[in-house]
């Protein structure tokens, strides 16, 4: 019993960096119909860029105060980034068929991946210790101080999400964009400011998760290594078994992910993990090929 | 009375093809006018390049002396022109009243960060703007309805949502594309007369595409008429049922053998 409850911890605690990573994913498909290969690397560079401002204002101490402001200057530089991203990178290939801006996506991994090593090396890097890190023991199960608040950062940062998207203006001009560009225009919505707010929010969440990673693990592996590119790939693995476009579909997708994860890695072979995790979305999808909450979609002719 | 729509000798064209040519149409402050044409004449593509879709080759668009020449769709609707679709294209996932509010929120002037602290005067405007929604969807008819999502509407529902959705953004200018587009004779009579209405209590000026000849003659005051992207004549509807080159436009003339399609 103790062994599942330590298992359902892990899972959450896996998986909302996952849904907060699939969040991404999924507010730029709904809004582009298009996959933003580039979003794993904006993560990385969250991660990156808290432990370039933990070391530029000297953190070696653990403290909230401090975690919390390497948090909003890792999320606003990767904001700023996003973007850019968009600005120059997508924007231009607005009317241009989609595969085009998928390869130029793809494009753009590279460019940062590379670009990356460059700035930050191909070393692994030992992250600050941003929090302090305590073990307490709950009916038999461990639990690190720092999951526990990696977890509540997570969903702080959704439920955040979710309200701006469903409780606000934007959100419902956003709602509105996704469903028609056109028309979202003509009605008076500035389409191409959403889209830039899409990516900003997207790239803000990724860099949340970017800074998360490292507090939980401890080190980050370098700008190029392929675990950056596995991560974005299972967050949008979350986001597909969610119903992609559906906000609050990445959430319960990217729990459901992190979950099964660990139950598989406990219970079974742990080299199993990777592919039971994609076994899960091909069976998902033949049940329900739009996803958990995914809506069916009408061609339109 | 001044022209809140001055139309100088538009031209676009699609490759080899000249969907509109040398246009050129003046439409006066709280005026109703219609638009008519055979199928293909060109009278969307106008309504398109009113409204910022499409950008002319030549020419010149002002409305209300603003030119709007090179403006995004949404910088044209903050200039006060708004439209319906010859094909309905509501928000089909946004509730009724979502569909009225995100086109209110055109004319709401408190910003990202107001709305993310929930603010006095955000929450206020929300308020406000959620009245003037319901007040909309009360004058269409459509209060009753206000929760559902615009798609589950029935058709002749989904039409009038559509002009109290253009209306929400306090246009001058409203353009309707075949506003009776599958109505029966029933429903037609209630639009001519809801047409009317907004007309005079919203002081818009109304231009209007419509294949129904019964209704366009009723409503409108001055009548345009386009084929092959060409303005092929202009006046009351009187004037305009009597003009040679109009009948021969739909009827086809002896000399071409055309049947209009």
């Amino acid at each position: 019993m103790s062994s599942f409850l330590q298992f359902l911890l892990k899972g959450i605690a896996v998986g909302s960096l996952y849904a907060l990573l699939a969040l991404g994913y999924t507010m730029v498909y709904g809004i582009l119909q298009f996959i933003n290969f580039a979003h794993s690397d904006v993560f990385m560079l969250g991660a990156f860029f808290s432990w370039r401002l933990s070391v530029l204002f000297k953190i070696n101490e653990p403290s909230p105060v401090a975690a919390t402001g390497v948090l909003l200057g890792a999320m606003a530089l990767c904001s700023l980034t996003g973007f850019l991203l968009e600005r120059f990178a997508y924007r231009p290939l607005r009317r241009a068929p989609r595969l085009n801006v998928l390869i130029t996506a793809i494009g753009v991994s590279l460019f940062i991946e590379n670009a990356g090593q460059l700035v930050f090396g191909k070393n692994v890097v030992q992250f600050p210790p941003l929090l302090a890190e305590h073990t307490f023991e709950v009916g038999g199960v461990r639990v690190r101080s720092v999951e526990v608040i990696a977890v509540v950062t997570a969903f702080a940062l959704m439920v955040g999400l979710h309200t701006l998207v469903y409780r606000t203006r934007m959100g419902k001009a956003m709602r509105a964009v996704s469903i028609d560009h056109n028309i979202a225009g003509l009605m008076g919505i500035p389409v191409d400011r959403i889209i830039s707010l899409t990516f900003v929010i997207g790239s803000a969440l990724a860099a949340a998760a970017g800074l998360l990673v490292g507090i939980t693990y401890g080190q980050i592996k370098q700008p190029a290594d392929s675990s950056w590119v596995l991560y974005g790939l299972k967050a949008f693995v979350a986001a597909v078994i969610g119903g992609i476009g559906n906000v609050p579909g990445a959430m319960l997708g990217g729990l459901l992910l992190g979950l099964s994860e660990q139950f598989v890695a406990g219970y079974l072979p742990s080299e199993l993990r990777d592919a039971i995790a994609f076994l899960l979305l091909i069976i998902i999808l033949l049940v329900r090929p739009n996803g958990l909450l995914g809506r069916r979609v009408v061609e339109k002719v | 009375m001044a022209a809140l729509l001055d139309v100088k000798g538009v031209s676009l064209s699609f490759g080899g093809l000249k969907a509109v040519a040398d246009f050129s149409l003046s439409l006066a402050e709280g005026s109703l006018t219609g638009l008519i044409g055979p199928n293909g004449a060109g009278k969307t593509t106008l309504f398109n390049l009113l409204t910022g879709v499409y950008q002319p080759d030549v020419g010149e668009i002002l409305l209300g002396g603003q030119r709007l020449n090179g403006k995004r769709p949404y910088q044209i609707a903050a200039a006060g022109a708004a439209r319906t679709f010859q094909n309905i294209r509501l928000f089909g996932d946004l509730t009724v009243l979502d569909n009225v509010r995100v086109a209110c929120h055109l004319r709401a002037t408190r910003g990202m960060w107001a709305a993310v602290l929930r603010t006095a005067g955000y929450r206020n405007e929300e308020a406000a703007i959620a009245l003037r929604a319901m007040r909309l969807l009360e004058l269409f008819g459509l209060a009753a309805a206000a929760g559902k999502q615009a798609k589950s509407l029935p058709y002749g529902q989904q039409r009038r949502l559509e002009i109290a959705r253009a209306l929400a953004t306090e246009p001058r200018l409203l353009l309707l594309d075949e506003p009776a587009a599958g109505m029966n004779p029933q429903e037609k009579g209630k639009l001519r007369e809801l047409i009317a209405r907004v007309r005079d209590e919203f002081k818009v000026t109304i231009l209007l595409i419509e294949h129904d000849m019964s209704l366009v003659m009723q409503v409108c005051e001055r009548i345009a008429v386009v084929d092959h992207g060409v303005k092929i004549a202009e006046g009351t509807p009187g004037e305009i049922q009597k003009d040679a080159k109009v009948i021969a436009a739909y009827l086809g003339t002896a000399e071409s053998g055309a049947a209009a399609e």
